[in-house]
């Protein structure tokens, strides 16, 4: 592998990370749920994955058991943000320690040991021969596809291209209009709040499967509000999305490649490289016109509890 | 027009509370097939709350509906729908940021699973074509007028077959002429059978077009005759409760300083523009003397934030002077207009004008906390500012024992009047008021009306920007009309009528301004 | 969730469930003082699954904190920086910014203070208010990006504050292992001993307490006895209605979020001379993800910080103690997490009051 190729292999890699918490967070969002408690998700799901797969050697369990973790904290942070109507800021951030604390304590026993089962490679014939791009791309393992490929262009269908879609982006807009148009606000804020739960904790399970191949206190770096951040700059749009995570996996590649090359910089620094970034990246829609402004802006009823029964 | 062997609606001894207040007590409804129907009250008395509960926003805390005689439980605005009922609300729920055919095909089950804009457009001229609207699929809401705003939510609602359609004060937003289309557009439906309730205010709008008429006060129903057996003075002896004294706030008290001879206030040729370029307001000239009240009228949207936040300051224009007295501020920041003397009830005091969680008192301080006795150099005096607060609220008749209350749990009523009287100290040349009496009952709206006629009689010029024509016609000197961002005349309110102030208002008819004739 | 009418029907009225827009202060006391109390129960219920009993732990984490000397002085030297990373996130909230970024301010105050202790040469009276100073222009520093970005053009300083975090905990990290490194020394990634101490004033409790305390009440006569105060207070309930009133509202923001990086810097400082004495990675150790707990039980009132910051110092000096009987010390951090959470539902549910309607 040349240093192309191994750069953006390592980039693609890297950006599947927030890719797929983004993704989560995008749908989370659209219905007007700020869920700030990705960080925490993401490092429960990490966890979960690594100790089923070291008691059961299959890293399919392990994903799917994240997943489950991540559907089932989900319900209960919905619960309390869209039933309850408690803030949500806080809600997010109590979330996020809470999560990095279970974690990490968890995770004690598992600490330094690697992973015995991983996602293999899994080329995809003939893309997979084109040089540098083929390597990089399409000699990944499977959740690299489902993450770049399926599901952003899976969920930029159903929000922009389906009646489901519509409703569901109402219901972040002006929630009192899509009540007023009967579409259920709650149930599915309910459901799609869990869901970007699941999604969050699938991304940390995929740190630990595919990524970072163990378990260590602080694997997870930030990377849950790198998603975050990259909803915004993504303008809460799912491919924007991923376009989005994979600049951040080239800074981290970037990273990588400093420091295996020994260049002057010292590792700490090169690391410091995906948050400034992202960084850059979250300010840079301010300096946009107004008109693409108005394109990327956040829902409008985004953060905002709704209550039927107020005046 | 007569009842069929049932109503179509039954509404059986409804009620319901809010913290703190019973919006609802008991209240009987009876609205039959091809009935014009009126819910005559006003602000506050029960009305929008009850077509709430109507239409699955609200429930009941007590009572029973009954559609076609069989009972209903709506849990949520879905069921209402299903049942045949449509409200075209007064604050509109559409999505502003959607085009008009995304909000038309918003939450219904006809709309096509996959969702193409060529699609969804195409849909809706051919339902607007069969049911009479007229509308522009392709725009966005938020471009809208409120004329346009409102014909969009028609056809939403009408497009769900509708048999019950409820409208909640729809000619706010409508010129005169806007609002008689809209009941010929009314009759029509009923003609087919279906019903119509009419939410209001406006008596004389009310008499024109229902067949009955039923009057809620203070949340209960008071009354409920055909129209034919009303008369205009009985309804509103019903609405408020006892006789009223049409005092007439225009004529002044003697002895009264003339109206100065100079304008306090001038606007020249103001254009501004908002953030994407759109011009809001298009060369307007306006000017004011010190002890007149000039009205400011046409319907909502045609600049007239833009107009009242030029006229405080508040905003920076793209070309053209401000001149206070004779001098010029077009430059200058909003704290410098307030010190001149220029004081402003804003259209929405709870966004502009208030801060709800904090005090009263804190409230209350607002416009004065720079100046002594409140401040004195950099410290602030807690207990000046309450001595300050206890004054204004006791002028505003707010009685509350506790200033450090949030004066979010004030009602509607004191909020306005707090804020006016707030106003009032500072506006030592100039009360720019901005739709003062909304939402507001007619106690209050009295109130307000005083306030303004107090401050004229002081030598204050005082700006009425206003929606209701009849309190434009009552109290005013001048009456300038607004449209599409300019002024499209000045009318004497003694010799206008409302013809022509309704042509100025959609843009139409130019009109001579006469030379008026000052009082001395 | 309307509040569904939750009829008792006895012979003279019903009962209704209704939220009120503001709720009574005795009820948030009582609200607040319940979710702290199933916050606890809930990670004590949590340790007893675990195997391990909970009374035990309670008995020897009491012995441990408040039951001896060394204890107390070891919650002294914890209430010091979580007052003033309190403080700094408190300050914030009073005009509607969230500084998250509190970690890394006070990561820069550290750095800053550190880099003048070591390298700069003079007496210790000379030195400690230059190194307060760097301190200060530290975490001002720190926050000034995400405060102009805010202010000027809108974007969230709660995502860019906290993305700062770690650019400075990787700033620490490298100078302590790196440049900065001391090269006798014992410990594997730290500088050198700052000789430069804050003076202790109690046991090994030295004079940041005092400052800190004296900070808080500097602020809270700030806000509510000053015009700026006002303003502020303005600006932070309803921004509109504040530029209505003539006041510049972007320019205060910003000269409140520099305050508030200013004081998470002061804490970092305070951290470096007067406990740790040495730059080294962790030196933070949570204090400005904490003070965000600390700031949110504080409400209103700076006194209301000093309470929340005793009560952080209890709960992490807790875990210190449990930590040594073999419980992770990330417990702290869940156990924070769990009691803003219970917090944050506790102050929605208290809007909700029991309604006596007459009935029909």
């Amino acid at each position: 592998m040349n240093l192309a190729t191994g750069l953006l292999h390592t980039a693609v890699l890297a950006g599947g990370v927030p890719a797929l918490a983004a993704l989560g967070e995008v749908l989370t969002e659209r219905v007007g749920v700020i869920n700030l408690g990705v960080e925490g998700l993401m490092a429960l799901g990490a966890i979960t994955a690594v100790a089923i797969v070291v008691a059961t050697r299959n890293p399919t369990f392990g994903l799917l058991g994240a997943v489950g973790v991540g559907l089932a904290i989900g319900t209960l942070f919905a619960l309390v943000t869209v039933i309850v109507r408690a803030n949500q800021v806080l809600c997010g951030l109590a979330l996020t320690m809470l999560g990095t604390g279970l974690a990490a304590a968890l995770g004690k026993p598992y600490a330094g040991t690697p992973v015995p089962a991983l996602f293999g490679p899994c080329p995809i014939p003939y893309l997979s021969r084109i040089p540098v791009l083929g390597e990089a791309f399409f000699s990944q393992n499977i959740l690299v596809y489902v993450i770049y490929l399926m599901l952003p262009v899976g969920l930029h269908l159903l929000l922009f291209r389906t009646r489901h879609g519509l409703n569901l982006r109402a219901v972040g807009e002006n929630p009192a209009a899509a009540d007023a148009a009967g579409i259920p606000v709650q149930r599915i804020r309910y459901l799609y709040v869990s869901l970007g739960a699941g999604f969050a904790t699938a991304a940390g399970a995929y740190l630990t499967l595919c990524f970072v191949p163990s378990w260590s206190d602080g694997v997870v770096a930030g990377r849950g509000w790198i998603a975050v951040a990259l909803v915004i700059f993504a303008g809460f749009r799912p491919i924007n999305a991923v376009l989005g995570a994979l600049l951040f996996g080239l800074t981290t590649a970037l990273g990588f490649l400093g420091q295996a090359r020994n260049w002057p910089v010292a590792p700490p620094l090169l690391s410091m490289l995906p948050y400034a970034a992202t960084l850059m990246l979250i300010v840079m829609p301010a300096a946009a016109s107004p008109r693409v402004r108005r394109l990327m802006a956040a829902p409008a009823a985004l953060g905002v509890p709704y209550f039927r029964d107020e005046r | 027009m007569t009842d069929g062997p049932s109503p179509m609606v039954q509404l059986r001894g409804i009620t319901k509370t809010f913290p703190g207040v019973v919006a609802c007590e008991n209240v009987d409804l009876a609205v039959g097939h091809g009935e014009i129907h009126a819910l005559l009250g006003e602000n506050g008395a029960g009305k929008s709350t009850l077509m709430n509960m109507l239409t699955g926003i609200y429930r009941p805390d007590a009572g029973e509906i009954l559609i076609d005689a069989a009972q209903k439980h709506f849990a949520a605005p879905a069921d209402a729908m299903a049942a045949g009922i449509g409200m075209v609300h007064q604050h509109f729920k559409l999505v502003p940021s959607f085009t008009v055919a995304e909000n038309i095909h918003l939450g219904w089950d006809r709309t096509p699973v996959l969702v193409r804009d060529a699609d969804l457009a195409r849909r809706t001229r051919e339902l607007a074509a069969g049911l009479g609207v007229e509308v522009r699929p392709d725009a966005r809401v938020e471009e809208l007028s409120t004329g346009e705003q409102q014909r969009v939510e028609i056809l939403r609602v009408l497009s769900r077959r509708a048999r019950l359609l409820i409208l909640d004060e729809p000619t706010a937003v409508l010129t005169p002429k806007e609002a008689r289309d809209l009941f010929k557009t009314l009759k029509i439906f009923v003609g087919r059978g279906n019903a119509v309730i009419l939410i209001s205010h406006k008596l004389d709008e009310v008499m024109g077009v229902a067949d009955r008429i039923t009057v809620l006060r203070g949340g209960r129903k008071v009354a409920s005759e055909m129209t034919r057996d009303c008369s205009a003075g009985m309804l509103a002896r019903l609405m408020v409760g006892h006789d009223i004294l049409r005092n007439a706030p225009r004529i002044r008290s003697d002895p009264t300083p003339p109206m100065t001879a100079a304008p306090v206030l001038q606007l020249r040729d103001i254009v501004v523009t908002d953030a994407v370029g759109t011009i809001r307001l298009g060369g307007v000239c306006l000017e004011v003397h010190g002890g007149e009240i000039l009205g400011v009228a046409g319907v909502a949207g045609n600049g007239q934030k833009e107009l009242s936040q030029v006229l405080t300051g508040m905003s920076r224009v793209n070309s053209g002077d401000i001149l206070l007295a004779g001098e010029d501020y077009s430059r200058r920041s909003a704290r410098e207009f307030a010190e001149f003397g220029i004081g402003h009830i804003p259209e929405n005091r709870l966004h502009s004008g208030l801060a709800p969680a904090l005090s009263i008192t804190d409230n209350s301080v607002m416009r004065e906390y720079r100046r002594s006795p409140v401040s004195r150099r950099a410290w602030y005096r807690p207990g000046r500012a309450r001595a300050l607060a206890s004054c204004i609220a006791a002028a505003a008749a707010v009685r509350v024992a506790d200033l450090s209350m949030p004066v979010a749990n004030l009602s509607g009523g004191n909020q306005q009047r707090l804020v006016a009287r707030r106003e009032m100290r500072i506006a030592t040349r100039v009360l720019v008021a901005a739709y003062p009496s909304r939402g507001l009952d007619v106690g209050a709206i009295d109130s307000m009306m005083s306030y303004l006629a107090e401050l004229r009689d002081s030598g204050v010029a005082v700006i009425l920007i206003s929606e209701e024509l009849e309190e434009l016609l009552n109290l005013c000197d001048r009456i300038a009309v607004m449209c599409r961002g300019a002024i499209m005349g000045t009318v004497d309110p003694k010799t206008a009528s409302i013809e022509e102030i309704g042509l100025l208002m959609a843009g139409q008819g130019t009109f001579e301004p006469k030379p008026l004739e000052r009082r001395h | 969730m309307s509040p569904s009418p939750s009829n008792v029907d006895t012979d003279v009225a019903s009962f209704r469930i209704q939220r009120h827009p503001t709720p009574r202060k005795v009820t948030t006391l009582a609200a607040r003082t319940s979710a702290v109390a199933l916050a606890l129960l809930t990670a004590g219920a949590a340790l007893a699954l675990t195997g391990a009993s909970p009374w035990a732990l309670v008995r020897e984490v009491v012995a441990d904190t408040v039951g001896s000397s060394f204890g107390l002085e070891d919650l002294g030297l914890l209430v010091s920086p979580l007052l003033l990373t309190g403080l700094s996130v408190w300050v914030a909230l009073r005009i509607g910014a969230w500084n998250i970024g509190a970690e890394g301010q006070f990561n820069a105050g550290a750095l800053a203070a550190a880099g003048v202790g070591l390298y700069v040469p003079g007496s210790t009276l000379f030195l400690l208010p230059l190194m307060l100073l760097a301190a200060i222009g530290g975490g001002v520093l720190w926050i000034a990006g995400p405060a102009l970005a805010r202010a000027y053009a809108g974007v969230s300083e709660l995502i860019t504050t906290l993305l700062l975090n770690f650019v400075a905990a990787l700033l620490v990290y490298w100078l302590a292992t790196g440049p900065w490194l001391d090269p006798g020394g014992r410990a594997l990634g730290s500088t050198a001993r700052i000789v430069h101490e804050i003076p202790e004033f109690w046991g090994s409790v030295h004079w940041g307490l005092p400052a800190a305390l004296f900070l808080a009440v500097i602020l809270g006569a700030v806000l509510n006895f000053t015009r700026w105060g006002y303003e502020i207070r303005l600006c932070g309930a309803n921004p509109q209605a504040a530029r209505y009133a003539g006041i510049p509202v972007r320019r205060r923001l910003v000269v409140v979020m520099l305050t508030s990086g200013a004081l998470a810097g002061t804490a970092g400082m305070f951290e470096v001379a007067g406990t740790v004495h040495h730059l080294q990675g962790g030196i933070s150790n949570n204090f400005g993800y904490l003070g965000i707990m600390v700031a949110v039980l504080a409400r209103r009132s700076t006194l209301g910080v000093v309470a929340g910051a005793v009560f952080m110092a209890l709960l992490l000096d807790s875990g210190t103690v449990l930590a040594t009987r073999g419980v992770d010390v990330s417990i702290v951090l869940a156990v924070t997490g769990l009691v803003l959470l219970y917090t944050a539902i506790g102050d929605e549910v208290a809007h909700y009051r029991i309604v006596r309607t007459s009935g029909p």
